[in-house]
């Protein structure tokens, strides 16, 4: 038993070398831990001094200030329904790019970056969230947790950031 | 899995009687039709979802796949907290879904019900609709309530189960 587990390791090893993984950088928004593909990334910010927040703390999509541009910037806690009375000291921005435009993305936490195989990613449940599928590119695991794999594309076509990129 | 499919239909229907599984929740007792019950697993807590709906405690992954997690306490509108260690029926083909996991507080065994032990509900029994039960049973002295889980779920409209 012990010898025919140890033979089938190399081959298992191959084969998960085969698929083409991505790379997606797994972060936490209040009690959901969620992960966006890294090719989608351009950068990770600190929300001190980079962030104009003069909206209500209630509305899901606020202005970025990023390098004398104003950027539509969506609190992904707001979004998700978990938001907390402040803005963590863990909270980042991420920078990423949907529907062709730039757009950040405030969540409370980057937890790292991980491997995923593509192939593994499940479509979420219908009746997991009330919120519109094209938000999320699925499901994934990694270490016995559970990750929500949000899509760049979907959360550019927001109606609240389009209606800002308008504006 | 097509061999599974024709095993649970066979033994969800022999001469007559329907086999359903028997399950308790905040004392009382339920029945689902044993060809929607996939599997029975020990629940653990499941990862949250966002912007969920209120009797759905999130997803856990099963076989590869993923399954929302639905709180059938919650769903009842029962607020007192489950037990500590309640199982999960995964049911299929009952909700937009191919598979859905529902806690329940125990489950108890599979038992045929014969189409004459089954009466048509009152109005309502438990507090439950009548439109929500496929029939009331007897199950060793005490009401059996067989629910149409597929409406259950389903539905956007609040049940309340009595106390």
């Amino acid at each position: 038993m012990e010898g025919r587990t140890l033979a089938k390791r190399p081959w298992r090893g191959r084969a998960e070398r085969a698929v083409a993984q991505e790379q997606v950088l797994l972060f936490r928004v209040g009690d959901c831990l969620c992960g966006v593909g890294l090719r989608g990334l351009w950068e990770v910010l600190s929300p001190d001094g980079v962030t104009e927040l003069l909206t209500p703390s209630y509305q899901i999509c606020t202005a970025l200030a990023y390098r004398g541009r104003k950027l539509p910037l969506v609190r992904m806690s707001e979004l998700f329904g978990v938001s907390a009375e402040r803005v963590p000291p863990t909270a980042r921005v991420l920078l990423i790019q949907g529907q062709e435009r730039p757009l950040g993305l405030l969540v409370d936490e980057v937890l790292g970056v991980a491997d995923v195989n593509p192939q593994r990613v499940a479509p979420m449940p219908a009746q997991a969230s009330l919120l519109s599928p094209t938000l999320f590119r699925g499901l994934f695991s990694r270490e016995s947790q559970v990750f929500i794999l949000v899509s760049e594309d979907g959360l550019g076509g927001m109606e609240e950031v389009a209606r800002f990129a308008e504006s | 899995m097509a061999t599974q499919e024709t095993r649970n239909t066979e033994a969800g229907n022999q001469g007559g009687a329907t086999q359903v599984v028997l399950f308790q929740l905040a004392g009382k007792s339920f029945a689902v039709e044993l060809g929607q019950v996939e599997q029975i697993i020990d629940y653990r807590a499941p990862a949250k979802t966002p912007r969920r709906p209120v009797c759905v405690e999130g997803v856990a992954e099963y076989r590869g796949r993923y399954l929302a997690i639905v709180d059938l306490r919650k769903r009842f509108g029962v607020t007192e907290e489950k037990p500590a260690h309640p199982a999960v029926l995964v049911l299929r083909g009952v909700g937009p879904d191919p598979v859905v996991g529902l806690v329940v507080d125990q489950v108890l065994r599979v038992l045929p019900l014969p189409p004459d032990g089954v009466l048509r509900p009152p109005p309502r029994v438990f507090g439950i609709r009548a439109e929500y039960i496929r029939g009331v049973a007897n199950a060793a002295g005490r009401p059996l309530v067989w629910l149409d889980l597929a409406k259950v779920l389903t539905s956007q409209d609040a049940i309340t189960l009595l106390a």
